[in-house]
């Protein structure tokens, strides 16, 4: 039997009918959960338990939503709520010192791919994210946003298609959806990642000129 | 996806707004094959608080002709003029029945037609709703005593528009009889309104 459509879902959450409780967690439930634990590395209970406040949010606001364009205008708002839960978790992680941990065990993976100063590169902004967050303790968030900003700039820097590859693929968006939007092909754009993330790091580098200093230095 | 450190750095500008796909991480999560990994105690448990959670947000039903033609009106962002002209009343009449200070009883039948088509009511509804509208405009000048008595300076705090509502909501809940004569006149017009919704 077809699923039903997003339209479908809301008349019945708005409605007041259960069946729409059914219909929204047979569709969402599973999917979301696989993005929390594949795709930002949550435990599974943890992600569980994250989709399931997502859920309980729409269900709660289910009438301020409309739908305004098409029918995916539902599934960006699930999923902009899913967005904003993990971004609440990741700031909670952020202010116990687990962000960094994660973060170190990534490093380990990869010394071979980046020199040591982009690895301190990417080090020192992780840290001074997490540093604003626990200084924000969730009140002002405009500092945390702030220290993101060497992100932007050097993505900025880069050709449009090296920013959608980078973007994109940093969330699992495939290859093919990709080559799509960028007009390259799939085998390109693989071989290419992993030359555009050390050509975006290097850029990121330049803006943390003391710590390329002391490479030299060391060097 | 392996745990990756320029992808992390990504994802949290991601997540915090500074970097974004147009849509096309959105997309991606739509298209994605879904691995059926959930247990089915997880699902029903979940389920059953989205029921609770459906259960306590379900909007109250209208007292009165002027909170459900408010309603209406907002929920659908309609505006006056595409209400009344469809309703076959005059703008001032049509005001009139927004603020609840015309009796149900002045309004002919027909009228009452079209708002239960063009609202898509019940019609058990509608005559409940009707029968507190007509207790709310009959008993409205004895409750402004009231409150003029409330209002008068002993409790400055207290806003006449605060107490109004308050009072409005308590009579329209609460039984109120009607005079005989206006009771008789409005089972008529419910009677012609059921006789009439139920022909069709």
């Amino acid at each position: 039997m077809a699923a039903p459509s997003n339209k479908i879902i809301v008349q019945e959450l708005k409605s007041g009918n259960r069946l729409g409780c059914t219909h929204l967690v047979n569709l969402y439930q599973a999917r979301l959960i696989d993005e929390a634990v594949r795709v930002f590395h949550l435990h599974q209970e943890d992600a569980e338990e994250l989709v399931a406040d997502v859920l309980l949010l729409v269900v709660k606001n289910i009438q301020t939503f409309e739908f305004r364009k098409s029918e995916s205008d539902f599934n960006g708002w699930v999923i902009t709520i899913f967005r904003n839960k993990v971004r609440d978790f990741i700031r909670k992680a952020a202010t116990t010192g687990d962000l960094i941990e994660r973060f170190e065990e990534a490093e380990l993976e990869e010394d071979k791919t980046f020199s040591k100063t982009e690895q301190q590169v990417t080090e020192a902004i992780v840290r001074g994210y997490q540093e604003a967050v626990r200084q924000a303790e969730g009140e002002n968030v405009g500092p945390v946003a702030a220290k993101l900003l060497a992100i932007a700039d050097s993505l900025d820097r880069l050709e449009p298609w090296e920013r959608v590859l980078l973007r994109c693929r940093a969330l699992d968006v495939p290859y093919e959806d990709i080559a799509l939007y960028t007009e390259k092909p799939v085998a390109q754009l693989k071989v290419y990642h992993a030359r555009v993330k050390k050509k975006f790091v290097r850029i990121l580098s330049e803006q943390y000129p003391e710590l390329k200093e002391n490479e030299k230095q060391s060097g | 996806m392996r745990n990756n450190l320029v992808d992390t750095m990504l994802q949290i500008a991601w997540l915090e707004g500074w970097v974004n796909t147009h849509g096309a991480y959105e997309k991606a999560v739509t298209k994605r094959k879904v691995p059926a990994y959930i247990s089915e105690s997880t699902r029903e448990n979940l389920v059953k608080r989205l029921e609770s959670a459906l259960e306590a947000t379900r909007p109250l039903p209208p007292l009165t002709v002027g909170l459900l033609l408010r309603g209406a009106r907002t929920g659908r962002g309609l505006r006056p003029q595409e209400i009344f002209s469809r309703l076959g009343v005059t703008q001032n009449i049509y005001q009139l029945m927004e603020q609840d200070v015309i009796s149900p009883l002045k309004i002919p039948v027909a009228v009452w037609k079209k708002a239960i088509q063009l609202l898509s009511y019940p019609v058990d509804e509608m005559t409940e709703i009707l029968r507190r509208t007509e207790q709310l405009v009959f008993y409205r000048p004895a409750f402004r005593g009231v409150l003029a008595r409330y209002n008068d300076g002993k409790k400055p705090g207290l806003k006449r528009s605060t107490l109004e509502k308050a009072n409005s909501e308590l009579y329209a809940k609460a039984s109120l009889p009607l005079p005989e004569d206006r009771e008789a006149k409005l089972k008529i017009l419910i009677s012609k309104l059921k006789d009439e919704t139920g022909k069709e």
